[in-house]
């Protein structure tokens, strides 16, 4: 009872913040932007591959999400729309890109960028694990990455996958499922 | 005791949103998971695993060197600019209510010339012709005494009684505007000019009011 009372009263602070800048409020998208330019960030990142890349499709991301953000409805979260803004943004990119640079996403994918955390986590494993991704189907290693990587939501990966809430936890399921398969066939030689 | 395959399978897939969000999954999806689990030693062994697998993930660090937040957010900050753009429906909101405003105004105006070409005005043949004389009883005395109004194929002219060149056909071409007043006092003249009435003396005049009083013009105009 108390849940739902307090649930009820919740107020989104992205909604809030959008309401604000549709009303004219500058600074309300300056906040948006720092709320969630890192989530962006490290989603474009995994499509582009470079880091000053990344940034670029990060700031058109935002740039679009600016001039799109006052006739923004609120049928889907902020955080999914701007989320949906940098993959259209990211797969734009790569059309324009993908014949100048083929091998270097790759490459640079695997890498870890902190040697102490990739010692933590020891280094070996983590790459195994990121090349275990890559072999996934692209909607299960779509629906993957939003839920494990970007922390969103089974009703925010469907927004963002195009599919129900319930296929996007069948999708994940199976893409765990995968990648056990995988690791295991490699812990197996 | 075994359950429905079909169903099972359909549970089984929630495993690793069950896992990974059991607040996500709804009470009935929870509790068959959990009705699942209680009887299947394997799925329970698939459940560990799947936690274990998902912790992993989680631990993961980020992919590539972070930027420099600050300098990203200045970067956008000044690519977007300072003024809060539109939504294109906002600009455009005012196009239906003007619109609306503007047929009412259109069919207003096609009323009021429809009604004023119904209304039976005074009859004409030919060009312009000069139908009936009205002084204009309206408005303060003065004005009103020196007006002649003169309906002209329903549209009013007015000029002053004592201009002698009232009855001039120019002078009837050039004014002609719409009249809302009611005339006070109504002569009749025919004939397609009016010279004519000029030229009579009186002896003319005697000798139409003669036939004017005579049987037979009586007979022709009952």
């Amino acid at each position: 009872m108390l849940d739902s009372a307090t649930s009820a009263v919740t107020v989104d602070p992205d909604a809030e913040l959008a309401e604000r800048f549709r009303s004219g409020e500058r600074a309300a998208f300056d906040q948006i932007v720092r709320r969630h330019q890192q989530g962006v960030w490290h989603l474009v990142r995994r499509y582009v591959g470079r880091e000053a890349d990344a940034s670029d499709v990060t700031q058109q991301t935002f740039v679009r999400a600016f001039r799109g953000l006052a006739g923004f409805r609120g049928a889907a979260s902020v955080r999914s729309w701007l989320y949906r803004i940098a993959i259209n943004c990211a797969l734009s990119w790569l059309r324009d890109h993908r014949r100048e640079e083929p091998t270097e996403l790759a490459d640079d994918a695997l890498t870890v960028a902190s040697p102490v955390l990739a010692q933590l986590m020891g280094g070996q494993e983590g790459a195994r694990l990121r090349a275990a991704i890559v072999k996934l189907p692209p909607k299960q290693k779509l629906v993957l990455e939003l839920r494990v990587f970007d922390d969103l939501s089974f009703k925010e990966v469907a927004e963002l996958a195009d599919c129900s809430e319930n296929t996007a936890k069948v999708n994940f399921h199976y893409a765990v499922k995968r990648l056990r398969e995988i690791l295991g066939d490699r812990d197996a030689r | 005791m075994p359950g429905d395959p079909k169903r099972d399978r359909g549970d089984t897939e929630l495993l690793a949103a069950y896992v990974d969000g059991v607040s996500e999954l709804s009470l009935d999806e929870r509790r068959r998971v959990d009705d699942l689990l209680a009887r299947d030693p394997a799925l329970r062994a698939d459940e560990a695993a799947t936690r274990a697998l998902i912790h992993d993930l989680r631990e993961l660090p980020p992919e590539g060197q972070a930027p420099d937040w600050a300098a990203l957010e200045r970067s956008i900050h000044e690519a977007v600019g300072d003024t809060v753009p539109r939504p294109w429906y906002r600009a455009w909101r005012w196009i239906v209510p003007g619109m609306a405003l503007a047929t009412a105004a259109a069919i207003i105006i096609v009323l009021g010339v429809a009604n004023r070409a119904a209304t039976p005005g005074p009859s004409t043949s030919g060009s312009a012709q000069l139908t009936e004389i009205a002084v204009t009883a309206e408005g303060d005395g003065d004005r009103a005494d020196d007006t002649l109004a003169l309906w002209l194929d329903g549209a009013i002219v007015e000029g002053e009684l004592d201009d002698d060149a009232l009855l001039d056909d120019g002078w009837l071409d050039d004014e002609v505007a719409p009249y809302d007043g009611e005339p006070a006092a109504i002569s009749l003249l025919g004939g397609d000019a009016l010279e004519w009435v000029e030229t009579l003396d009186g002896e003319d005049l005697e000798r139409a009011e003669q036939w004017l009083d005579s049987p037979r013009s009586r007979r022709g105009r009952s």
